[in-house]
């Protein structure tokens, strides 16, 4: 993989963090570079950190995404292209255009990634790491068609899509009317190490959250319809009936206020704790002392924290949708449940927190899975091949 | 001499009077052989065409349909106006000596283009987003003022049609005086104030 350069276009990236993109981007890069590919990022700008700094051998680039006031959310998604569209293209060209492919991550880099491909001509790769259908279960409002257009933009301007779980595949190629040909299935990675890693008086950390008598029920994630927090809260009586535990809800979203408002009706502040945003180092504390894990979501592309308690050793519970439904087999390597259904949800984390040996058994089949499957080593390896076959194919076009 | 003119009316669409004013200036460069290469939008008639003018028109349209205003409209429609300037630009060998944008719409284009490929860029100002939508700011027309901020600040020329515009952009973007050109649409020397203005554009570290 010598000789290759890759600009990555991300709107978020480390220590920015808002979804699943910012840690793919990431790790993909440095293990792209691991391997001898060039690694260019160009990203958004966050407080107190450089605008252009080398982080395992990556040239990452920040750039300043509040420059225009915005009316809306979609405009400045909008108008931060306008800016990284002209940063990214002064950096091509300060290092003589030597760029192989640009890489996008989703339709907030749309533009772009398309006005890039097209000044440079060279192959743009798009990775859809989730759709706006699927977030909000369809299309409701003008802003919501708009990105799911810019999204189609997207991915016929790709020479390639990317999607990490079959079911994203088959929802890409049906949501923008693709063919076979263009989709390519890569699947998201998890970073054992940084669990394994991590060293702490577990006791006292857990003191800080639970009694000793209360088992831990760990959901991280934003506080956003698609997520299915709400299916959570309201399993929490019905797991409390049976066993005594205290649950942890990591992230924040709009749906927040709602949330604590069903669970002060319910008269069990005591019992759900909502943390926030936590840091980087007490997350992973977090997902190692958790006893169970619970993803709950309705629309899951991938589904990357199911991954992450895998790698902390948690087990897991989630609804058998999306991505989920690919990376857990029921019973094996955790517990699937009916989307969308509190009692089913609650059946399943009982399951789990009521059965030490169930416990046991599913959490060490599903760390040896992430261990064969899910490695970012490979992941990259996957990805290289495929900037591989990209540039033979594009080699041959009118372009080159 | 190779340009491109970027603006969002051209004929058959206008919108107001500057879709005649660049089709005027684009028939009478030709005459002065000038290699004349217009941009625009259309929603119909897509497509590279050159009529009996000899200028070289292609007309863009946005890929992306539903819109939630001008701004979302304008600024996804930047695209396919990099890509018709890109295409342009390889076809020609790589020689293009000027882009001429008028208005705020096509800015982002020609930004891009100027700090990737090196192209130089004139601003050519036709109206202001401060006289369009006159009293307090929302973040709608600051988000336009500030593409119009962007299209100065990065503009290697900037050509009015009156002093009293000239004064306006000093008074309200903060741009030094000498670094606009005045030239009336109605001047009898107004063709060749033009043409002498493009060629005394220099790109400076841009071209290099």
């Amino acid at each position: 993989m010598k000789d290759l350069t890759v600009m990555m276009l991300s709107w978020e990236f480390p220590p920015r963090v808002i979804g699943g993109i910012s840690p793919h981007v990431y790790f993909l890069s440095k293990y792209l570079a691991k391997q001898g590919v060039k690694v260019y990022v160009v990203t958004c700008d966050f407080p107190d950190t450089p605008s252009h700094e080398v982080i395992n051998d990556v040239e990452v680039y920040r750039i300043d995404s509040y420059k225009n006031p915005a009316p809306d959310f979609a405009s400045w998604v909008y108008l931060m292209n306008l800016n990284m569209q002209k940063e990214t293209a002064a950096i091509a060209r300060r290092i003589g255009g030597k760029i192989d492919l640009f890489h996008a991550h989703d339709w907030l880099v749309a533009d772009a990634g398309i006005g890039l491909k097209h000044v440079f001509r060279k192959p743009l790769l798009v990775t859809m790491h989730s759709t706006e259908m699927g977030r909000r279960d369809g299309l409701h409002t003008t802003a919501e068609k708009m990105i799911h257009e810019t999204e189609a933009w997207l991915t016929y301007e790709a020479w390639r899509v990317i999607c990490c779980s079959d079911y994203m595949i088959s929802h890409v190629k049906w949501a923008f009317g693709l063919p076979n040909d263009k989709l390519f299935m890569i699947p998201n990675g998890v970073n054992t190490e940084s669990y394994d890693a991590v060293t702490c008086d577990f006791d006292a950390f857990r003191s800080k959250y639970a009694l000793p008598q209360e088992k831990i029920v760990l959901f991280v994630g934003r506080l956003v319809y698609e997520k299915g927090i709400h299916v959570l809260i309201n399993a929490v009586p019905k797991v409390l009936d049976k066993v005594n535990a205290k649950f942890i809800i990591v992230g924040s979203g709009y749906m927040k206020e709602q949330l604590l408002n069903i669970v002060r009706s319910m008269g069990l502040e005591h019992k759900v704790f909502f943390e926030g945003f936590v840091d980087e180092a007490t997350l992973l504390k977090l997902q190692k002392c958790a006893d169970v894990s619970v993803v709950p979501s309705l629309f899951e592309p991938f589904g990357i924290v199911a991954l992450e308690a895998m790698a902390a050793k948690s087990p897991v519970v989630v609804s058998d949708t999306g991505g989920l439904s690919e990376i857990v087999e029921h019973d094996v390597t955790g517990v699937k449940v009916y989307p969308n259904n509190p009692d089913s949800l609650a059946w399943g984390i009982s399951k789990v927190l009521s059965d030490e040996n169930y416990r046991k058994r599913i959490r060490e089949n599903a760390y040896r899975l992430i261990q064969e499957k899910y490695d970012w080593e490979k992941i990259a390896q996957q990805t290289g091949k495929l900037y591989e076959s990209v540039l033979g194919e594009y080699s041959k076009s009118f372009w080159a | 001499m190779r340009i491109l003119i970027f603006s969002w009316e051209y004929p058959p669409r206008v919108v107001g009077k500057l879709s005649e004013y660049v089709k005027a200036l684009a028939t009478q460069l030709v005459s002065n052989n000038v290699d004349v290469n217009v941009i625009t939008y259309d929603d119909i008639a897509t497509g590279l065409t050159k009529d009996s003018t000899g200028v070289n028109v292609t007309r863009v349209s946005n890929p992306v349909r539903t819109h939630i205003g001008v701004l979302t409209w304008v600024l996804t429609l930047n695209q396919e106006v990099e890509r018709a300037a890109a295409n342009t630009y390889y076809s020609a060998n790589k020689q293009i000596d000027l882009i001429d944008a008028y208005d705020w719409h096509f800015i982002p284009a020609a930004v891009t283009l100027k700090n990737g490929l090196g192209i130089p860029y004139v601003y050519s100002v036709e109206s202001l987003e401060d006289h369009r939508t006159p009293g307090p700011n929302t973040p709608y027309n600051m988000a336009i003022k500030s593409i119009e901020w962007l299209g100065f600040y990065e503009a290697s020329g900037i050509n009015v049609k009156s002093e009293w515009m000239r004064d306006e952009i000093v008074r309200i973007y903060k741009v030094p005086k000498e670094k606009i050109t005045v030239i009336p649409a109605d001047s009898p020397t107004w063709l060749t104030d033009i043409v002498k203005f493009y060629s005394e554009i220099d790109g400076g570290q841009v071209t290099k």
